[in-house]
């Protein structure tokens, strides 16, 4: 009882972890889709407050988490194993945040032609980080099944790659000239850090996956 | 001779036997993680002297009936040579069993007598054989019954460690207990009787705080080299292995036939080494082991030899004639 009690506590602080991530991502996608469709750069700034604030809380959490698995009798092994995860994991709302500010600071106008190639890419990631979520989440319920949801974020991650690869070619083929040089180049910048995100969800698969496959019979 | 001075080599034994056979019962919890060395020794200490104390009498006793005949100069080389080959094996890293030790020296001692029961060494031989053999294939059964199971419950990732390091703990202590039961009788049983004002109970007592002390002092090098020396082990075959050597250990009690745990534990990480493929077992480490269950009653029978040659030959101390009195306890 003493056990599954300090056990409860860990997959509650996780749950709520994920579920901030969750919330991140989603202000995330709809800051770019905000963004994308009515260049408003107040409701930006409003947006990227909200997912500062979404970070910095799942960061508050990670930080308890952390503190609780070392003093709640969690093995060793599994313990190196979690932590591991929530590193790799925190880099996703981190590069949400980090696309956002670039977004901000750098003052980008996105060119009318690339804006539906962006909100899908934005999409996309999107689903890739919740596919994520549902992976980590699997493993505190049935944890076998976690690398069928790690399957899911390797496929959208490749499509997320697709749409990034298309979209640079999209940026210098000489079909949108409404930008300068430089802005073309930070726009390609923008379109990786945004591809980032799916990339960063699929390195937190891939610890999800190798946390399973230690544990394979 | 000061009085109690013999039981010094039974006490060294004790703790030559609990530096290399902490390893055969905790070696794989500890090397996968599962609990600190210092909390699986101090686990392990007190089961030990529990064992010894509550269930190891009966085999002092049996002991003590054994040697009756025996002087205790004899008991004293017998003991010393199989602690001085423990602790050499210790020192190498090798998990050897304490009874192959106890009789080659007793068979050092029975050669240089003139008197060797020679059927009873071809049976202990044959079930030195047998033991890791016989683990390794319950190995392979504990280890497809155990994943039967961890397959067919969904669990968390929390909840599977809690089964497996609440199994690894239980099965570790009552290994544990076990060892301090079935032991003490090696490290003091065989001075039941001998040495005036003291008694089997305190013999009990000595024998489990020698062995114990072995634990806390010395067990560190076997412990690894058993825990992730033959192959590296995680909590789930860390289990098995455990498991399987308890069971097989059970098996030969019930049959009879006093086998080692050293033998047991290394044929079940055998077991499940094979199982899995076999590829990540380090042959090496495992001729290094093979190499010392062949040297280690050989070594305590030239050590016993010799010291029944010294003692006989230069220092007088045991009459001639005895030699023809000599009974093994095989």
């Amino acid at each position: 009882m003493l056990f599954m009690s300090k056990q409860k506590k860990v997959e509650s602080q996780l749950a709520d972890y994920n579920q901030k991530v969750s919330d991140c991502v989603s202000g995330f996608h709809d800051a770019i889709r905000n963004y994308c469709e009515t260049s408003d750069r107040k409701k930006l700034e409003e947006d990227f407050q909200k997912v500062y604030r979404a970070e910095s809380l799942a960061d508050d959490i990670r930080r308890a988490v952390e503190v609780m698995m070392y003093t709640k009798s969690i093995f060793p092994e599994s313990r190196g194993d979690i932590l591991g995860m929530l590193e790799a994991m925190d880099k996703v709302p981190n590069q949400c945040e980090a696309t956002l500010r670039m977004l901000l600071t750098h003052h980008l106008e996105i060119p009318k032609i690339l804006r539906p190639g962006i909100i899908h890419l934005a999409n996309v990631c999107h689903k890739a980080v919740e596919a994520l979520l549902e992976a980590s989440g699997r493993l505190f319920q049935d944890f076998t099944t976690a690398t069928v949801a790690v399957g899911k974020v390797d496929q959208l991650e490749s499509e997320a790659d697709e749409i990034e690869a298309a979209l640079t070619d999209q940026i210098f083929s000489g079909q949108q000239d409404t930008q300068s040089g430089w802005e073309k180049i930070l726009t390609r910048d923008l379109v990786r850090y945004l591809g980032a995100v799916s990339d960063r969800a699929e390195n937190a698969g891939d610890r999800i996956r190798i946390i399973v496959a230690k544990r394979s019979i | 001779m000061w009085p109690f001075a013999p039981l010094g080599g039974g006490l060294f034994l004790g703790w030559a036997l609990g530096a290399n056979d902490a390893s055969n019962v905790f070696g794989t919890a500890v090397a996968s993680r599962i609990i600190t060395f210092r909390k699986a020794c101090l686990l392990c200490s007190c089961a030990v002297i529990m064992g010894a104390i509550f269930q190891g009498q009966a085999g002092i006793d049996t002991y003590g009936k054994f040697m009756s005949g025996h002087q205790i100069e004899v008991l004293l080389i017998t003991s010393l040579s199989a602690a001085v080959t423990v602790t050499l094996m210790t020192v190498l890293r090798l998990p050897i069993s304490t009874s192959q030790a106890m009789v080659g020296a007793m068979v050092g001692v029975g050669l240089s007598m003139g008197s060797l029961p020679w059927t009873l060494l071809r049976k202990i031989i044959l079930c030195w054989l047998i033991t890791p053999v016989g683990a390794m294939l319950i190995a392979v059964a504990v280890y497809l019954i155990l994943s039967v199971f961890l397959r067919h419950f969904p669990m968390s990732l929390l909840t599977r460690d809690k089964i497996l390091w609440g199994g690894l703990l239980i099965i570790g202590i009552y290994g544990s207990y076990a060892l301090g039961a079935n032991n003490v009788a090696n490290a003091t049983g065989i001075f039941s009787g001998k040495i005036e004002g003291i008694t089997n109970t305190q013999l009990a007592w000595l024998g489990g705080i020698s062995i114990a002390g072995g634990v806390l002092t010395y067990s560190r090098r076997v412990i690894y080299a058993v825990g992730a020396g033959i192959m590296p082990l995680d909590s789930f075959t860390a289990l098995v292995a455990v498991s399987s050597m308890s069971i097989t250990i059970h098996i030969f009690a019930v049959i009879g036939v006093p086998v080692s745990t050293s033998q047991g534990i290394v044929g079940a990480i055998l077991g499940i080494g094979l199982i899995r493929g076999g590829r990540s077992i380090h042959y090496r480490k495992l001729r290094s082991i093979g190499l010392g269950w062949l040297l280690t009653p050989t070594i305590a029978l030239v050590l016993a030899a010799a010291g029944y040659a010294i003692t006989r030959g230069f220092m007088n101390v045991i009459p001639i004639g005895y030699e023809n009195t000599w009974q093994g306890p095989m």
